[in-house]
C-alpha cells in the first residue's frame, strides 16, 4: 500500500569534490541517462537538481508508452530506477539546490553556480532543466495559486476529493492529468482553447467515456473567481461568444510549458520560445556545453526522445573528453 | 510484511552509515482514528534498525501527556527526530512516497547537528529572538514537498528558536482546512504567515520577518 521512495540529498560532505568530467545540471530521464552512460564509462559525474530526482516523468503517475512496460509503469518508479542506474555507476547526485549562472572559463573548465553558494567545475555540463508549465496570465491565476489554483494533479489532486474541478487545456498532460483527478474528484470539466485536441486518441476516448467528465472545446478562459479559495472559472466560447462560469474548488492548468533555459540564455542560441539550439550531437555553440531533454528545441517533450537525447550526449562527451586529453 | 523492501534497507543503511550522533525517533501515535499508526511505529522501527546510532521509541499520545508536552507534541501521529539534543525536528503522519526522503534527511541533520544554508540565512536565524513555528504541509506524492520540509529542517537545527513541523495534509484535514490548504508543499509561519510552493530560503526569511512584525 505505501511506497517509499529514496531521493535522499546527500550531505556536501559525500560529494567527491574537485573538477568532474560531466556537471549535468538537471536530473529528469535525460540527464540521467547521460549520468548512466558517462558514469558507467568511468567519467567523474556530478548532477545538479533543483528539486527532487526524476522531473516531469516522475509527477506522471501511470506512463505507457515507454518500450519495456507493457502493463505501464508508474512515473516516479520508472525514473527511480533510472537514478539508481546511474547511482550504481558512480555518478553523484544533489539535489534541492538550484544552479543559477553557468561560467565557461576556458574550453575544458566550466563552473556551474548554485542558489546555495556552491560552485562546481566540470570539464563539460548538460543542461537537462526540461520545461516547467507555462501560466495562463488571467485574473485570479496569481491570486489563488495554492488556494485551488494547481499545477500539479499528482501533488493536489487528493484536495479536491468529491469536489469540482475544472482542468485548463485538454492537451495530453491536461487529459492525463485530469484522468487522475476524476478518481477523487466529483466531476471534472475540460476546458481546451482550440476546437479540437491534439491529445492521444487512448487519453480522448477515457476522458470522453468518464461518467464523471465534460470535455469542452472553443474555450477561452478570461478568470478564476474565488473568494478565500477558488469557487468558479470564467469562460468565452469562442464560437458563440457566450460568457460562462464554471463552478469550481480547484483548477488545474496545463496550457503547455516553458523552457527553463533562462540562465544560460546569454551563453547559447535559443529558439523564439527559449528552447535551447543544439546540432545533432546535443552541443551548443559554447565548446564542451550540450543540451538535451524538453529544454532543447525541436524535442517533442516524450521521455523516449529524452533518453535518446541523453546518450547522445554521453557519446559526444566521451569524445570530447578524449580530444581534451589529446 | 516489511514496509520497506530489501533493496530500500541496503541503500537506507548506506545512507545512515556516516551518523555521528546517536538519534532517537520518538513516535507518538493515537487511538483515536489514526489510520495509520501501525505503519509509523513499523516505520520507525525498520529505519532504527539499519543503523546503530538510531532508535525509536513509541508513547501513546492519548497517556503519556507528559512525554508529549515534553516535546510540545499537541496532535498524533507524530514522530520527533531528536540528535544530541531536541532541535525541533517533527513529522505528523505516515512519511511515505517523497517524505521519506524528508526522514531521513532530518535523521542525518538531527545526528550532525549542523543545517545546510547559506550564510546570510544563517546571520538572521542567529538572531532570532522570539520562537519561530514553521509548518510545511505536504502530500506523499508531491516531488517538490521535501525541498520545502528540509529547508524548514535545515532552520530549525539552525536556531533554537524555530520548530519545524511537517505535516502530511490529507491525514490532518481539519488542520489543512484551517490554512485553507489546496495545494502543496505550503510553509506556514507563526500561523499568520504562508509562502506556497517550494521557495527558496530567502523567501521564508522574509515570511518568517511578516510574522514576527
Amino acid at each position: 500500500m505505501f511506497e517509499f521512495t529514496l531521493s535522499p540529498e546527500p550531505t556536501k560532505a559525500q560529494i567527491s569534490g574537485g573538477v568532474y568530467d560531466v556537471v549535468i545540471i538537471g536530473a529528469g530521464a535525460a540527464g540521467l541517462t547521460t549520468a548512466i552512460y558517462t558514469a558507467r564509462d568511468g567519467l567523474k559525474t556530478l548532477i545538479l537538481e533543483r528539486e527532487s530526482a526524476g522531473g516531469l516523468a516522475a509527477t506522471t503517475e501511470m506512463i505507457e508508452n515507454y518500450p519495456g512496460f507493457p502493463d505501464g509503469i508508474n512515473g516516479a518508479e520508472l525514473l527511480e530506477r533510472f537514478r539508481r542506474q546511474a547511482e550504481r555507476f558512480g555518478a553523484e547526485i544533489i539535489e534541492f539546490d538550484e544552479v543559477v549562472k553557468v561560467n565557461p572559463i576556458k574550453v575544458g573548465e566550466i563552473e556551474v553556480h548554485t542558489e546555495g553558494g556552491q560552485v562546481y567545475t566540470g570539464k563539460t555540463v548538460v543542461v537537462a532543466t526540461g520545461s516547467r508549465p507555462k501560466k495562463l496570465n488571467v485574473p485570479g491565476e496569481k491570486e489563488f495559486y495554492g488556494r485551488g489554483v494547481s499545477y500539479c494533479a499528482t501533488c493536489d489532486g487528493p484536495f479536491f476529493k468529491d469536489k469540482n474541478v475544472v482542468i485548463i487545456g485538454a492537451g495530453n498532460s491536461g487529459l492525463q492529468e485530469g484522468l487522475q483527478v476524476l478518481e477523487y474528484a466529483k466531476h471534472v470539466t475540460f476546458l481546451e482553447f482550440l476546437p479540437y485536441t491534439r491529445a492521444e486518441r487512448i487519453l480522448q476516448e477515457r476522458v470522453k467515456n468518464h461518467p464523471k467528465s465534460t470535455l469542452l472545446f472553443n474555450q477561452q478562459v478570461t478568470a478564476i473567481q474565488g473568494d478565500k479559495t477558488v469557487t468558479g472559472v470564467v469562460a468565452v466560447d469562442r464560437e458563440t461568444k457566450a460568457e460562462h462560469v464554471y463552478p469550481a474548488d480547484g483548477v488545474f492548468i496545463y496550457v503547455g510549458y516553458s523552457p527553463y533555459s533562462a540562465f544560460v540564455a546569454d551563453l547559447v542560441e535559443t529558439n523564439k520560445w527559449g528552447y535551447i539550439i543544439t546540432d545533432e550531437k546535443m552541443r551548443t555553440k559554447v565548446p564542451g556545453l550540450y543540451a538535451i531533454g524538453d529544454v532543447r528545441a525541436d524535442n517533442p517533450a516524450q521521455l523516449s526522445v529524452s533518453v535518446g537525447d541523453g546518450a547522445k550526449a554521453a557519446l559526444a562527451i566521451r569524445d570530447f573528453i578524449l580530444e581534451l586529453q589529446g | 510484511m516489511a514496509l520497506l523492501n530489501d533493496e530500500i534497507v541496503r541503500n537506507v543503511t548506506e545512507m545512515l552509515a556516516g551518523l555521528t550522533n546517536n538519534v532517537r525517533l520518538v513516535v507518538f501515535t493515537t487511538k483515536n482514528g489514526c489510520e495509520y499508526c501501525k505503519e509509523i511505529v513499523q516505520l520507525a522501527q525498520e529505519v532504527a534498525a539499519t543503523s546503530p546510532k538510531l532508535t525509536a521509541e513509541v508513547y501513546d499520545f492519548d497517556t503519556a501527556r507528559d512525554k508529549a508536552a515534553a516535546y510540545n507534541i499537541t496532535m498524533a501521529p507524530a514522530m520527533v527526530i531528536v540528535g544530541a539534543r531536541d532541535y525541533g525536528l517533527r513529522y505528523y503522519g505516515i512519511p511515505s512516497g517523497h517524505e521519506f526522503s524528508t526522514l531521513l534527511y532530518g535523521i542525518q541533520r538531527a545526528s550532525e547537528g549542523k543545517p545546510d544554508l547559506d550564510p546570510q540565512t544563517l546571520s538572521f536565524l542567529n538572531g532570532l529572538t522570539q520562537p519561530v513555528n514553521i509548518q510545511v504541509f505536504v502530500t506523499p506524492t508531491c516531488p517538490y514537498c521535501p525541498r520545502a520540509a528540509i529547508l524548514a529542517y535545515d532552520m530549525a537545527v539552525a536556531s533554537d528558536k524555530v520548530i519545524a513541523d511537517v505535516v502530511e495534509s490529507m491525514e490532518f484535514p481539519e488542520l489543512a482546512n484551517r490554512f485553507n490548504v489546496m495545494g502543496v508543499p505550503l510553509s506556514v509561519i507563526n500561523a499568520n504567515s504562508r509562502v506556497e510552493g517550494a521557495a527558496p530560503p530567502y523567501m521564508i526569511v522574509d515570511a518568517i520577518k511578516a510574522a514576527l512584525a
